[in-house]
């Protein structure tokens, strides 16, 4: 009889470790990638707070019947900005502009060209940041 | 006399090891499937943790080019998003858009780049409105804007 029990006790005792070793296994990676990803998250929240900008000037030069556009935004944010992650929408519709520098460091301007553009009156320009961030600007054509 | 005493004991010790054999079997199979699912959970968390997207428009000038209108989505997060009408669901003041009416410029964007979401305009009528974006693992952006 305590022969019986001793062996029952040890299979269970055997397989509660085996479980264990599965359970620390797949439970350990995942909270290590789950850390990680979370750590990423902040950084991000981290770097949106951190980010700012300021379209401070746009210049209109005349193209034959349309305009370029030179816009310039400084980063009144703490972190450097990729330029070619941002958007530039100039009343509402999405422009290609190519950028006189590829960083934009903190308190630093750069200058947005759009090029060849139609249409005068009224233009409402929106900057946004590779991370969401944007500044909105008004100006007469 | 003692033969039957010893079989005894052989029946209990074989019944008591098939019992602790089937109890152990049970408690690794359901140890197993609760370590299988907190995997499979812990992936999707990371998933909802790396997508993040966000659409950018100029909130008073929404772009209405052949009958659709465009509303552009940012990708914030890590990683690729996968823009089809499948993966994003589209709310427009909480009233669910078919998804025959609308449709993305591109099939994936990878982390910075834009996609397009054209929408057809009658889903839209003059006047304020809220467009509500759902992606993967129910991540959601919403976008107020007057038309």
């Amino acid at each position: 009889m305590g022969f019986s029990v001793a062996a029952a006790a040890a299979i269970i005792v055997v397989s509660v470790l085996i479980s264990v070793e599965i359970m620390v296994g797949s439970v350990i990676p995942n909270v290590e990638d789950f850390n990680y990803q979370f750590v990423d998250l902040k950084e991000r929240a981290v770097e949106q707070i951190q980010t700012d900008i300021n379209i401070t000037t746009v210049d209109i030069t005349a193209y034959g019947l349309n305009y370029n556009h030179s816009i310039t935004i400084e980063n009144s944010g703490s972190i450097c900005l990729n330029t070619s992650d941002f958007v530039i929408l100039i009343n509402g519709t999405n422009q290609e502009f190519s950028c006189s520098v590829s960083y934009l460091y903190a308190m630093k301007s750069a200058y947005f060209n759009v090029s060849n553009l139609p249409g005068d009156g009224p233009m409402r320009l929106k900057a946004i940041t590779g991370n969401g961030i944007s500044d909105i600007y008004e100006y007469i054509i | 006399m003692g033969v039957s005493l010893t079989g005894t004991h052989v029946i209990f010790f074989i019944a008591s090891v098939i019992i602790a054999s089937a109890v152990s079997g049970v408690f690794m199979a359901v140890v197993s499937d609760v370590s299988s699912s907190l995997s499979e959970r812990g992936e999707r968390l990371q998933e909802q943790l790396d997508v993040d997207f966000k659409v950018i428009n100029d909130n008073e000038n929404i772009p209405d080019i052949g009958g659709y209108y465009y509303f552009y989505m940012k990708n914030i997060g890590r990683g690729s998003l996968i823009t089809t009408n499948e993966t994003f669901q589209l709310f427009s003041d909480g009233e669910l858009i078919s998804k025959l009416n609308y449709y993305f410029s591109d099939s994936s964007i990878k982390n910075g780049e834009v996609a397009t979401i054209c929408v057809l305009n009658f889903e839209i009528a003059p006047g304020d409105h809220t467009l509500r974006v759902v992606g993967p693992q129910a991540t959601e952006d919403e976008f107020e804007f007057t038309i």
